[in-house]
């Protein structure tokens, strides 16, 4: 599945926070978004994810069954399509145990209508063991309680994102309020999948270091539009990218 | 005697509204502000059909509750979306409309004068309250049980998710929007029905039973005894309506001149009640009750050490 | 044109107690963010205060009025300081304020019929005089109200948009913390948004209580035809209120000179949903 953006411009009060051709995402098997502070990483977030309406442009998703314009989709559909954004603030259910709260994710929206209140267990054998695995795979505090710190809630988020099925996912600064290892933890898994042919990715992040690793490809944002783009050693060596964020 | 099962009856009608409020807003969050405007509907609705269409009570409550949750749908396609001070606002004029109509329309319902009589449906004239009261315990029960399936079900969760943050719900592929709507439909459909089974205990039919103090009586015995609890509906009839309707009017010696005030004594208590759960005890009396999970899962049991995936 | 005139007339004389309590209602809804139904009281108190004045001690209904909406003024406070700000500071969110206030507005009203009954009671009217104004009958009562409510209601607009008190105000709902940082003290603010808002709920009940009678339901009839004009004229915009709040009773007025009172009734709470589902704030 991927996402194609065209002639893509935001303006604010006359002023040009994004104006990009032409990109793809969810061409390449990981691929990293990264740009100086104010390049516009974020409107293009809400603007892919539709909580930006664009100026002008169009989005559009392609999927096997066809291309469609994302934006007059709504919330669920999009998700139900595949595509699935991690949030860069904290977002949960404060009622949902951790393991209620994937249960949630992972269960296929068909499975809740009003037939279920009269069904005999609530979660299957599958869905349970699901979420058994992404539950021991990290050191939670209570695994059977609340999300407790803004890294668990954070680290919940991610995994939530990561049982619902995303065929696309985006992760907006998966590093920001978790600790190193669970990150490597989590991208691990993120990798595992995308080798797994399960989905694509793309991680907007500043942890350089972790672009450099994990990613196939990389999109260098700067002042709104896409200066260059390519893998990891062509970007690092590019002078573009070099002069305009790395400082040298 | 007769007067003590019909307060009683009146109170499982009661613990029925409270228990389908603790579904839209305990569990799905809907304030509906419009309690007596659907139950009206269904009250009326079964009145009119009975009494000047002959229709039989059961197909008569049947109709009403499907006029109750058509009207369900309408308002839940305007408004159910928007904050939860315009539906608690919008709910609330419902209601209002639903009590003024049916003044207006003085050829169908007999406008202030009344509109009557509707008859119990079953057993002989002896024991047909004692029946009927049978029949109402039933309806009522069944309606707690389905209640708390429904917390403990697929669907419930949804419905706490959305209720919790109903942004990132629908971010996780859930159709927000149309899970409210029919959990709405379906619980304002059945609070017709209990109108329309209202119908038979209070006979003789009047706008004056669609004043909104039915709203605030259901929702101050839910507040009162846990929005978030199922049996917080039970509890919150029994110590409002239980205590004062039933126990004080019925056995409490108040000198006459004095019991005149005694209604207005009780609303006063109400109030007071009311502000002094919100203040101290928001959760209400039994407090929040989670998911029970059938499964078996949640019971802890010895974690196996976190074990990074190789990389 | 005559139908259009006699209603705009007719809706403004309806619409002056009105138009004060929807801006007293908006100010609190502005400055805290929940609908405070207990306000209701505010408006009903003015009335009864205004009978102890002038029935009960025999004053001037003119002379009544200042001093029934400075303790309508009191009472709002004292209710604030007591109940909804200590609710406030422990976090109490808007729906279950909402509830508070139905708490508060039962505990008020039901304590007043405790205390002065059930009977409807009535203010000594100064003597009445019909006056033809621009072809339009009217007494030298509604008039007045008429003009003391547009005074009022102008004073309390000036006061929001132009003066320090009217900016701290917006200063605290906008960013409390802000605010503060600032050095504008929420507590003062809070106290002065209070007293004027129950001051012109008071007087609202005032003029609705000379105009038909004085009920221990008379806050409560017009707390909902409030809420709905509050929240249609946009989160705590005064100015969408006093608009509101005209068009409301200039509406009224049309539909009952047209068709019965009932149905004005009913058309104008259609209104005001069809107007929630095109404004009312939305979730996702």
């Amino acid at each position: 599945m991927q996402l194609h953006a065209e002639t893509l411009t935001k303006s604010y009060h006359q002023h040009e926070v994004v104006n990009i051709e032409k990109v793809t995402f969810g061409a390449k098997g990981v691929e990293g978004l990264i740009g100086p502070n104010g390049a516009g990483k974020s409107t293009l977030m809400g603007l892919l994810t539709r909580r930006i309406a664009p100026t002008s442009g169009t989005i559009k998703l392609d999927t096997d069954k066809g291309s469609t314009a994302l934006n007059p989709l709504r919330s669920h559909e999009v998700a139900r399509i595949g595509l699935i954004k991690t949030n860069q603030r904290i977002q949960g259910f404060d009622s949902l145990t951790i393991r209620d709260s994937l249960r949630l994710a992972a269960t296929a929206p068909s499975d809740e209508g009003i037939g279920s209140i009269f069904g005999g267990k609530r979660d299957t054998d599958e869905i349970e063991d699901q979420v058994a695995t992404y539950l021991e795979a990290f050191p939670f505090s209570d695994r059977n309680g609340h999300a407790r710190s803004g890294g668990e809630k954070k680290l919940v988020d991610i995994l939530r994102c990561l049982i619902a099925r995303p065929r696309l996912l985006l992760m907006d600064e998966p590093t920001a309020g978790l600790p190193d290892d669970i990150t490597r933890i989590v991208m691990d898994m993120v990798r595992a999948k995308v080798a797994a042919g399960e989905m694509r990715v793309v991680v907007v992040e500043h942890d350089l270091p972790l672009i450099w690793e994990y990613c196939d490809y990389v999109h260098f944002l700067s002042e709104g539009s896409i200066l260059f783009e390519g893998e990891p050693d062509e970007v690092k060596s590019n002078r573009v990218v070099a002069e305009k964020y790395m400082g040298v | 005697m007769d007067y003590l099962i019909f307060s009683f009856s009146l109170m499982l009608i009661y613990i029925g509204l409270a228990q389908l409020l603790h579904i839209q807003f305990g569990l799905a969050g809907i304030p509906n502000f419009g309690v007596v405007g659907f139950w009206g509907l269904g009250l009326y609705g079964t009145g009119v059909l009975y009494v000047n269409y002959d229709v039989p009570l059961v197909p008569a409550i049947a109709i009403a509750a499907l006029i109750a949750a058509g009207a369900a749908y309408v308002l839940a396609r305007l408004i159910l979306q928007k904050s939860g001070q315009a539906i608690l606002a919008a709910t609330l004029a419902f209601a209002t409309i639903v009590a003024l109509l049916v003044i207006s329309e003085k050829q169908l319902t007999g406008g202030v004068i009344g509109l009557g009589t509707i008859g119990y449906p079953f057993g002989d004239f002896s024991e047909r309250n004692v029946v009927y009261g049978g029949i109402l315990i039933a309806v009522v029960a069944a309606l707690i049980w389905v209640s708390a399936r429904l917390r403990d079900s697929r669907l419930g969760r949804v419905l706490i998710a959305i209720r919790d943050n109903e942004e990132l719900a629908a971010s996780l592929g859930k159709d927000t929007a149309a899970t409210k709507r029919m959990i709405f439909v379906v619980t304002c459909g059945l609070m017709g029905v209990l109108g329309g089974l209202s119908a038979p205990l209070h006979q003789f039919l009047v706008p004056y039973h669609l004043a909104p103090s039915l709203t605030f009586a259901v929702w101050i015995a839910l507040v009162l005894g846990g929005k978030g609890h199922n049996f917080g509906a039970i509890i919150g009839v029994f110590l409002t309506f239980g205590l004062f309707d039933i126990l004080i009017e019925t056995y409490a010696p108040v000198p006459t001149e004095q019991a005149i005030l005694l209604p207005n004594f009780k609303l006063f208590c109400y109030g007071l009640l009311l502000v002094g759960i919100i203040m101290f005890r928001p959760a209400g009396l039994l407090g929040e009750d989670g998911p029970h999970t059938r499964s078996g899962r949640d019971t802890p049991r010895p974690a196996p050490e976190p074990a990074p995936k190789e990389s | 044109m005559s139908l259009l005139l006699d209603s705009v007339f007719i809706g403004l004389l309806q619409a002056s107690p009105l138009i004060l309590a929807a801006m007293g209602f908006t100010l609190i809804y502005y400055l805290n963010g929940f609908m405070n139904i207990a306000y209701a009281e505010s408006v009903t108190y003015g009335a009864y205060f205004a009978i102890l004045f002038n029935v009960v001690l025999g004053a001037n209904f003119y002379a009544a009025i200042g001093p029934s909406m400075l303790l309508s003024g009191v009472m709002s406070v004292a209710v604030y300081l007591a109940i909804f700000r200590p609710a406030l500071n422990r976090g109490v969110g808007p729906t279950e304020m909402i509830i508070l206030s139905v708490g508060v507005s039962f505990l008020l009203r039901y304590g007043l019929v405790l205390v002065v009954g059930t009977e409807n009671l009535f203010l000594n009217e100064p003597p009445i005089r019909y006056m033809t104004f621009l072809g339009l009958g009217a007494t030298n009562l509604q008039l007045a109200a008429l003009v003391l409510v547009f005074l009022v209601a102008g004073l309390l607009y000036w006061m929001i948009y132009n003066t320090g008190l009217g900016e701290q105000m917006r200063g605290l709902a906008n960013n409390q913390e802000l605010a503060m940082a600032s050095g504008i003290d929420p507590h003062r603010t809070s106290v002065a948004i209070w007293f004027i808002a129950g001051c012109a709920g008071g007087l609202s009940g005032v003029f609705s209580g000379v105009f038909t009678q004085v009920t221990p339901y008379m806050g409560w009839n017009v707390i909902l035809i409030t809420m709905l004009v509050t929240i249609v004229a946009g989160i705590g915009s005064v100015r969408g209120a006093l608009v509101a709040s005209v068009v409301a009773g200039i509406l009224t007025a049309f539909i009952t000179l047209v068709t019965k009172p009932l149905y004005a009734e009913v058309a104008l709470l259609l209104a005001f949903i069809g107007v929630l589902t095109y404004r009312g704030a939305r979730t996702a």
